[in-house]
Formats: structure tokens, C-alpha cells, sequence
């Protein structure tokens, strides 16, 4: 009996995961399946890891044929207040989002089209359209099933919140309460990291541009416009602590890295170009109100990857 | 007797002294958010959206003329000026701007219409 329950449970959670039941469900067997990539070796779930906020731990992810990409992977969590997907923004919804790795040559490399002909090639996938969208598999469909389930991927159960939201001020330490007025003052990361998700989902260059070594113009091949150059989509702080490594590129490895840089980033990047000016001057953080920002940032972590806090 | 006096004087502490301290959240929007803040006896407030947390302020009310007056960590520290319209029995509210040079913040307070959380 004691074998016996566990392989029951394990034969029924295997089958709740293998049947999708709606829109979420289905979405989320897609994103873990190779079968939208050319050569059948490359998911969503890749590149997206669940278990680091579905973001990547590489800097720039690998895709089909060890191809590597320009950017690094973006968390797919807390996307439901998002106006913009991407690190230039080029995708106005989240369904648009989802199926753009799928066609990138340097990520899954597998046209939208032959996605389609394959899932409705697909006995098992043409059952489940069938039972949920009560059509067979299609572009909009396959858009719309995966980001049902990325919407699922909301998380507000950290510290911060527990403090914020719950009114508990003993879910966070000194620290964190000292990081958090660092944050909104002399460290000026609200300016942009004001929100929900702590950004404000605008474009930003934050200097890490130069037109030599660090050339991807970002928002500018979007919006065609030269004042864009260098900017990037401003990142939700939610979860940071296990999203490593930062920025568009990966630059950055740790968090400690990344305050520095935003201390004085010209001592890392000194001939920048297009840098936005809230980061003209160096903030003149001491060591300690590094320490606390750092603290803080890690007090955005949901519960859920506890194990994995630093 | 002790006991008494004691039970009293915590019991005015913690009753809310105006109409507007405690917790409030609209109704669920088209795309399902939900906006909340929580005005708190300290004078500080906190709003949120679907539980996540995005400001944090301090703010002084007048229940006599319905003014309230804030400022926050968005829209650099700029102080507004609402007045509170309570409606149906003091369990709902909206805000019309008395003076708040933060459009974005504007123009988020006068579409916000809460109710109560009891």
C-alpha cells in the first residue's frame, strides 16, 4: 500500500498534466513541447525555465542548431499588466508574443504555417483544439492557448507583498525597509521601476549602448526613430533575485553588478551614447545602502522559489 | 477595573475615526484587475493592483469638507488634492481632483470608483 499510493498519485497528476481541460492548460502543454521548433529539440520552457521565473540562466539562450540569440530571455511571468512584449517592444499582445520565438530563425526556426501542419497532424493536439477551442489548430488558437497560459503566471506572494499588501511589516527585515526608501530616494530606481510589476513599462537607455561592443539598437528598429536608439523595455523587478543574468544582453551577472553599474555607470560603460540623463550623475550609494537595495530586490521573490533565494 | 480602562483605550485605537480609513477596491475591470488601496490610521496608504502593491504614500483627510490631501512614491513627489465622494451609505467612493499636476496620476484617480472591503 505504501507503493501503491504514490504511483497512484503520480499516474493521476501525470494525467491532469497531459489532458488540457481549457485555454491555460492546453497553453501550457505547448510551451513545454519541442514540437514547435524546426528540429523538435527546442520549447518555450527551454529558455523560459520555470523553475528561475521562466526566465533563462544564460545570457543570451541557445536555440535550434546551437544557434545563440542577441538578447537575453525575459521572465514570462507577470505579463498581464504588460502593454509591450519584448525587449524592444515590436509585439502589442501577448498572443502576437507567443508566437514570435516560434518563427525566429535563431530560436525555434519553425514558420507559424508548418507549426500549424504539424499540430493538426497531430492526433493528440487535434483532439484537445477540437475539445477546447471547438476548431482545429490554428494560428490565432495557438497564439491565444499560449498566452491563456503565461496570464497564469501572476505572482504576488513575496515578502514585499506580504508587507505591502497584507499589512505585515514583520514579512520583511530592517534591511528591506531601508532598501525600500533607497529605492524610492536616492538610489531614483522608482523613476522607473514604478508599477504593479515595479516597472513602468517604458523605454529606457540606460547606457549600456556605445555603437562599438554594445551595439543593438533596441526600441529604435521598432519605432524608426533615432532618440530610441540604445533604449530597452524597463524590466518588472518581480522575482530578480533568481532571474540572473540582467539586462538586454546578460551583462550583468549578480545584483550586487547591477547596482554598481546604475551607482556610476560610466565606470563600466564610459562612452555610452543616447544614455538617459536621470543617470548622468553617479547616485553615490554607500555600501551600505547597496547592501539594502540588494536586500529588498530579493524581498520581490515569490514564495513559490524560496529554495532557490539566495 | 484596570482590565477595562485598558479594553477601552484600545478599542478607540484601533476604530477607524473617519469614514475613510480601512480598505477599498473597485470592481473587476474588462481585463479582470482589480484596484485596491488601504488607508491606514497612520496616515500612510498603500494601493495595489490584482494584490500586488504599487504605491505607498502618506496622506492627511479632513472628514469636515471631504479633502484629502497625499503624496506618494510615483510622480516625483508632487502632493494632490482630492475630495473624497463617499455614495451609497459611505460604502462606495470616487475622486474629483481638486489640484494634481500628475496627469497620469489624475487621470487614473478621477476612473477609480471603490467600494469598501468589509
Amino acid at each position: 500500500m505504501m507503493i501503491t499510493i504514490p504511483a497512484f498519485v503520480f499516474i493521476f497528476s501525470t494525467a491532469i498534466q497531459t489532458k488540457p481541460v481549457n485555454k491555460a492548460t492546453l497553453g501550457e502543454l505547448l510551451f513545454s513541447d519541442p514540437i514547435l521548433s524546426k528540429d523538435n529539440t527546442i520549447s518555450c520552457a527551454s529558455c523560459h525555465k520555470p523553475a528561475y521565473a521562466f526566465a533563462d540562466t544564460s545570457a543570451v539562450s541557445g536555440g535550434v542548431a546551437g544557434k545563440k540569440g542577441a538578447r537575453n530571455t525575459p521572465t514570462a511571468m507577470n505579463l498581464s499588466l504588460s502593454r509591450s512584449f519584448f525587449w524592444d517592444g515590436r509585439s502589442k499582445t501577448l498572443e502576437e508574443q507567443a508566437l514570435g520565438p516560434i518563427e525566429n530563425l535563431v530560436e525555434m526556426n519553425l514558420p507559424v504555417d508548418e507549426a500549424i501542419y504539424r499540430l493538426k497532424n497531430n492526433k493528440k493536439y487535434t483532439e484537445y483544439f477540437k475539445e477546447i477551442f471547438n476548431s482545429e489548430p490554428t494560428k490565432e488558437n495557438l497564439g491565444a492557448a499560449i498566452a491563456a497560459f503565461e496570464r497564469t503566471l501572476e505572482t504576488s506572494n513575496s515578502p514585499f507583498d506580504n508587507w505591502k499588501f497584507s499589512d505585515d511589516s514583520t514579512a520583511v527585515s530592517n534591511a528591506v525597509k531601508r532598501g525600500f526608501i533607497v529605492f524610492n530616494g536616492k538610489g531614483k530606481c522608482i523613476k522607473c521601476h514604478f508599477g504593479a510589476d515595479l516597472t513602468a513599462q517604458e523605454f529606457r537607455n540606460i547606457g549600456l549602448f556605445n555603437g562599438k561592443n554594445l551595439n543593438d539598437s533596441g526600441r529604435s528598429v521598432v519605432s524608426g526613430k533615432a532618440e530610441d536608439i540604445g533604449k530597452f523595455k524597463t524590466s518588472s523587478l518581480r522575482n530578480i533575485a533568481i532571474t540572473a543574468p540582467y539586462m538586454h544582453n546578460g551583462l550583468f551577472k549578480t545584483l550586487e553588478q547591477v547596482i554598481d553599474f546604475y551607482n556610476d555607470t560610466k565606470k563600466i560603460v564610459p562612452n555610452a551614447i543616447n544614455k538617459d540623463t536621470l543617470l548622468n550623475k553617479p547616485l553615490g550609494l554607500t555600501r551600505q545602502e547597496k547592501k539594502d537595495l540588494e536586500t529588498f530586490l530579493i524581498s520581490l521573490t515569490d514564495k513559490r522559489f524560496n529554495k532557490l533565494k539566495k | 477595573m484596570k482590565i477595562l480602562i485598558l479594553a477601552f483605550v484600545l478599542l478607540f485605537a484601533f476604530i477607524p475615526t473617519d469614514n475613510l480609513t480601512g480598505r477599498w477596491e473597485s470592481k473587476p475591470s474588462e481585463k479582470g484587475n482589480v484596484t485596491g488601496v488601504v488607508f491606514k490610521t497612520d496616515h500612510t496608504l498603500e494601493g495595489y493592483v490584482n494584490k500586488k502593491p504599487f504605491v505607498s504614500g502618506t496622506y492627511n483627510f479632513n472628514p469636515e469638507d471631504s479633502i484629502i490631501s497625499f503624496v506618494d512614491n510615483g510622480c516625483n513627489g508632487v502632493r494632490a488634492v482630492y475630495k473624497v465622494l463617499f455614495f451609497s451609505n459611505s460604502d462606495s467612493l470616487r475622486f474629483q481632483a481638486v489640484s494634481d499636476s500628475c496627469e497620469e496620476r489624475k487621470n487614473g484617480m478621477q476612473r477609480l470608483v471603490m467600494g469598501k472591503v468589509k
